[in-house]
C-alpha cells in the first residue's frame, strides 16, 4: 500500500466496500480483483471520493434531470406518472480498439439489413435461395405487402438504428436485438454527457473522451439526403404522437437540436399526394418526415383505421415519392425476433463476409429438436415472444416461478413459432452507486447508427443499467437506469 | 409557424399571467385582511368574497376544522380540482410549454419546469395555511423570471409575439375585472372614512402591481378617479389596459406584417377601436353606473379579441 492509499483507506472501504464479482464479466474490475487498465484512473478517482461527496453528486444528477424535464411517463391505472430517468454518475468506458471492432460490426450489420429489406420488398432472392424461410417473412406480422415493389429513396430502409449489445462472460460483445423501427434513447445518451460534465467535471480530466454531440447534426444530414430531388431546400419535420408519449422528451429534444418543427398528426394533411402542415400563414409543404410513430398508426387509410395519431393519405404520398419517411415503412420485418437468428446468414449472403459481431445463440422452437431442448431447459433459458418488445412477454428462466414456466411450456407447445429462446447471458456488470456504495449491476449498450450518404455510428451509445440487484432487465419501464458512455480517443488510452 | 404551436405559446403565456395575477391578488387580500381586521366588522367576508366574485368563483367547500379564509386560500392557490387555481394555471402553462418544447428556448422550459416543482413542494404548500405570502411571492417571481429569460433567449419573431399576445390580453382582462369589482366602492365611499378607503383603493393598485408607480406619478393620497385613470389609460405603465392594448396591436402588426390602418383583419380593427376609446377616455364626472357600463363593454370587447385571434390564426 502506498502512503496515499493508506490515508484514503477509509473512503475506499466505504465507496467500493466489499465489491463483489459475480459470474458475469465486470467492466471495471478484472478477474484478479484489480481494475482493468483503461479504468484505473477512474478507479483511483473514485477511491479518493467519499460516499457523502458522491451522494451529493448523485443528488445533483437527479435534480438536473428533473429541472430539465428529462422524464418519461409510465402509464398505470389510467394515470400518467412522471418519472425522472435515473442516471448513475459512474461512467462506462470503452477503449478505442474495442470500439473500432464494435463500430465496424454495426456498420456491417446495418448494411446487410438494408440490402435484405430491399431484397424482400423486390425480387426476394434470399427467400428463393432458401437462406431465410419464405414463410417466416411473408407471414410475419410486420411484413408490409403493400410495399412490395415500392422504391424507397436512395434504397435505404433503415436510416436510424439502435442495436442492443450485451457482453458475455468472456467479454465478447454480442448482438441481442436490432431496433430498426423507431428506436429511442439517443437523447438520454446526449443528456447524460451534459449532466455528467456538470456534476463531475474532474472525471473528464483523466481521459480523452470522444464527443457524441454531433448526432443531431448527422441525423439532419440523413434527413436532407433522402429528400425528394424536386425539393431544393427540403423541409424536414419530426412527427410525434404528442406529449403523452413516453419518448416525448426525446422528440422535442431532437426537433429542437435540429431546428425542425415537431409536428403531430393533426398538424399535417395530404392534398393531391402532397404533404403540408397547417401554419399561421396557411399551408407549408413538407418534404421529409422523421416519424416516431409506428407503421400501424401512420395512416388510418392504409393501416389501423382507428389511429388518431396518423395522417390520412400519408402512405400514398410516400408511395408517390413526394415525401420521404425515416425510417421507411416495413422495416419491422428486419428486427423481428423470429428473423433475428438469420441476420448472420444475411451478412454472409449479401456481403460475403463473416459477421464481426455475433448473435446470442438462439433456439427456434418451431424446429422440433430445438423445442424439446427448450422445454427440457426452461429454468436456464430466456424465452421471448417474437412480437413483443420493451421487456414484456418474456420468461427469464433462472428468475421464474414454477407457475410461470408451466404457462410458457403450454404456450410453447401450442404455438412454437411465436417464440425464440436463448441461454441466460449474465450481461456484464459495472460498479453503480446504490445505497451509499458501489455495487455491480448488469448493463447493456445501445449504440445509434445512422445510414444516409454514409453510415455513421455515434461514439458510445446509451448504456442501460438494471438497478435492482441481480436483475437482467434494463428497460426504463422496468426499473432501469442509465450511464454516460465514454469511447476513448485513439492512441491515448 | 404551426397553428398548434402558436396556440400553445399563447396559452402557455396566458395561463402564466393568470397565475401571476391571482397569486398577487391573494397576497394583497391576505395583507388587507390583516389591516382591516381591527376596524371593520367583517372584513374577511367582504374582501375574500370580492376576490371570489372577481374570479367568478363560488365559495369553496370548507374542510372540517378549517378556517373559512384558509379554505379560500387553499382553493385559490393549491387546489388542483379548481381549474383557476395558481397550481392548476402553472400546470396548464407547463403542459402547453411541454407540448411545444422544441419551439421555446431550453432555459424557458427549465425555468417554467423549476417554477412548477418549487410550487409543488409540500414544504411551501404546507406554509400556505399560516401565510400564503411565500407561495405567492415564489409564483410571481417565477413568472417574472420566465419572461426575463424569454425576452433574452427567444428570437423576437412570430412565436414571441404570440407569447406577448397571451400575456397582455390576460393582463388587460384582469385589470378590467379588478376595477369592475371595486367600482361599488366609488359610490358607497361616503360612509367609510378616508384611511380605510385609501387602504381599499391601495389594494386595487397593489392587485395590479401599480402602487409605487402610482405614488411616483401623482405624489398624493390614493384617489379613486386617479386610480381608474392610471390603470385604464396610462400610456407607459405595463399594468394599464391601454399599455396592454398597445402591445397587442404592436404584436398583431408584427405577426401580420401590415400596418394597422391597412389591415382588414377584424381582430386588428377591434383592438384599434378599443385602443382609441382608451386613448381618448374622459373620466371627468364619471359616476359608478357609467363606469360600470364602460368597463363591462371593454371586458366584452377584450373577450371578443380572444375569439377573433382564434379565428384569424386557426388557433384551437
Amino acid at each position: 500500500m502506498t502512503p496515499d492509499s493508506a490515508v484514503l483507506g477509509d473512503s475506499e472501504a466505504a465507496l467500493f466496500g466489499a465489491y463483489e464479482l459475480g459470474a458475469a464479466y465486470d467492466e471495471m474490475i478484472g478477474g484478479d480483483g484489480t481494475p482493468r487498465p483503461h479504468y484505473s484512473p477512474l478507479h483511483r478517482r473514485l477511491r479518493q471520493t467519499s460516499p457523502d461527496d458522491f451522494r451529493r453528486r448523485k443528488a445533483m444528477t437527479d435534480l438536473s434531470m428533473r429541472q430539465d424535464g428529462v422524464g418519461f411517463t409510465v402509464y398505470r391505472a389510467d394515470e400518467g406518472i412522471e418519472r425522472v430517468w435515473p442516471m448513475d454518475p459512474v461512467p462506462r468506458i470503452i477503449p478505442a480498439a474495442e470500439w473500432r471492432q464494435v463500430e465496424s460490426g454495426l456498420v456491417q450489420r446495418i448494411n446487410a439489413l438494408n440490402l435484405f429489406l430491399w431484397d424482400v420488398y423486390h425480387e426476394q432472392h434470399i427467400l428463393r435461395d432458401g437462406v431465410v424461410p419464405a414463410r417466416l417473412i411473408l407471414q410475419g406480422g410486420s411484413f408490409r405487402r403493400e410495399f412490395v415493389g415500392v422504391d424507397v429513396p436512395r434504397k435505404i430502409y433503415i436510416h436510424i438504428c439502435g442495436t442492443d449489445l450485451i457482453r458475455a462472460a468472456d467479454g465478447e460483445y454480442l448482438v441481442l436485438e436490432d431496433n430498426a423501427r423507431t428506436p429511442s434513447g439517443v437523447s438520454y445518451m446526449l443528456q447524460n454527457r451534459q449532466v455528467l460534465k456538470r456534476v463531475f467535471p474532474a472525471l473528464f480530466n483523466d481521459y480523452d473522451v470522444l464527443p457524441n454531440d454531433d448526432y443531431p447534426a448527422a441525423l439532419l444530414d440523413v434527413l436532407q439526403y433522402i429528400a425528394p430531388e424536386s425539393a431544393s431546400q427540403p423541409t424536414a419535420v419530426l412527427l410525434s404522437p404528442g406529449m403523452y408519449n413516453s419518448a416525448y422528451f426525446e422528440h422535442s429534444f431532437l426537433a429542437q437540436r435540429m431546428g425542425i418543427e415537431l409536428v403531430e398528426g393533426r398538424d399535417l394533411f395530404v392534398d393531391g399526394n402532397r404533404v403540408s402542415m397547417r401554419t399561421t400563414r396557411g399551408r407549408q409543404r413538407v418534404d421529409v418526415i422523421y416519424r416516431r410513430i409506428d407503421d400501424d398508426f401512420l395512416d388510418p387509410l392504409t393501416f389501423r383505421p382507428d389511429s388518431a395519431l396518423g395522417v390520412p393519405g400519408l402512405v400514398n404520398a410516400y408511395r408517390a415519392g413526394s415525401v420521404a419517411l425515416a425510417n421507411s415503412i416495413g422495416t419491422g420485418i428486419a428486427d423481428d425476433k423470429g428473423v433475428y437468428p438469420f441476420v448472420p446468414d444475411m451478412i454472409r449472403y449479401y456481403l460475403e463476409q463473416d459477421p464481426i459481431l455475433n448473435n446470442v445463440e438462439t433456439f427456434r422452437p418451431e424446429i422440433p429438436a430445438h423445442l424439446s431442448h427448450v422445454l427440457a431447459n426452461l429454468e436456464h433459458l430466456v424465452v421471448k415472444r417474437v412480437n413483443e418488445s420493451g421487456g414484456y412477454g418474456m420468461l427469464v428462466g433462472p428468475a421464474s416461478t414454477r407457475e410461470q414456466r408451466e404457462e410458457f411450456r403450454r404456450a410453447l407447445q401450442a404455438n412454437p413459432r411465436d417464440f425464440i429462446a436463448q441461454p441466460t447471458i449474465q450481461l456484464s456488470t459495472h460498479p453503480t452507486f446504490v445505497d451509499g456504495r458501489l455495487e455491480g449491476r448488469h448493463l447493456d449498450l445501445r449504440p445509434f447508427i445512422l445510414c444516409g450518404e454514409r453510415v455513421t455510428v455515434t461514439p458510445g451509445g446509451l448504456t442501460r443499467v438494471a438497478l435492482p440487484k441481480g436483475s437482467l432487465v434494463v428497460n426504463s419501464s422496468q426499473g432501469g437506469g442509465s450511464k454516460d458512455t465514454w469511447v476513448l480517443a485513439e492512441g491515448r488510452s | 409557424m404551426l397553428s398548434r404551436v402558436a396556440d400553445a405559446l399563447f396559452w402557455m403565456s396566458r395561463y402564466l399571467e393568470r397565475a401571476d395575477h391571482l397569486a398577487r391578488a391573494v397576497d394583497v387580500t391576505f395583507h388587507l385582511d390583516l389591516d382591516l381586521h381591527g376596524v371593520l366588522s367583517n372584513p374577511v367576508e367582504l374582501e375574500w368574497n370580492a376576490l371570489l366574485s372577481l374570479l367568478r368563483q363560488q365559495r369553496p367547500p370548507v374542510a372540517e376544522g378549517e378556517h373559512p379564509v384558509a379554505a379560500v386560500q387553499r382553493w385559490l392557490l393549491l387546489d388542483a380540482s379548481n381549474p383557476g387555481s395558481v397550481m392548476a394555471c402553472v400546470n396548464r402553462s407547463r403542459n402547453n410549454a411541454r407540448s411545444i418544447r422544441g419551439s421555446i428556448s431550453p432555459p424557458m422550459w427549465r425555468e417554467l419546469n423549476k417554477l412548477y416543482w418549487r410550487l409543488a413542494d409540500p414544504a411551501i404548500q404546507g406554509r400556505v395555511a399560516e401565510s400564503p405570502h411565500d407561495f405567492c411571492q415564489e409564483a410571481q417571481m417565477g413568472v417574472l423570471l420566465f419572461h426575463g429569460v424569454c425576452e433574452a433567449t427567444l428570437t423576437h419573431d412570430e412565436g414571441w409575439h404570440f407569447i406577448q399576445l397571451g400575456r397582455h390580453l390576460e393582463r388587460a382582462d384582469k385589470i378590467l375585472r379588478t376595477l369592475d369589482s371595486k367600482f361599488g366602492l366609488l359610490e358607497g365611499g361616503d360612509g367609510a372614512d378616508l384611511p380605510i378607503r385609501a387602504l381599499q383603493w391601495g389594494a386595487v393598485l397593489r392587485n395590479c402591481a401599480a402602487y409605487e408607480a402610482y405614488q411616483r406619478l401623482y405624489i398624493s393620497r390614493v384617489e379613486p378617479e386617479r386610480v381608474i385613470e392610471f390603470l385604464l389609460v396610462n400610456a407607459d405603465f405595463p399594468h394599464s389596459v391601454r399599455f396592454c392594448l398597445a402591445r397587442i396591436m404592436h404584436s398583431l402588426t408584427e405577426i401580420s406584417g401590415r400596418l394597422p390602418d391597412r389591415s382588414e383583419d377584424e381582430v386588428v380593427r377591434t383592438v384599434g377601436r378599443l385602443l382609441n376609446d382608451l386613448v381618448y377616455f374622459d373620466g371627468h364626472g364619471l359616476d359608478g353606473d357609467r363606469l360600470h357600463a364602460f368597463l363591462g363593454d371593454a371586458l366584452a370587447r377584450t373577450a371578443r379579441i380572444g375569439h377573433l385571434l382564434h379565428d384569424q390564426y386557426a388557433l384551437h
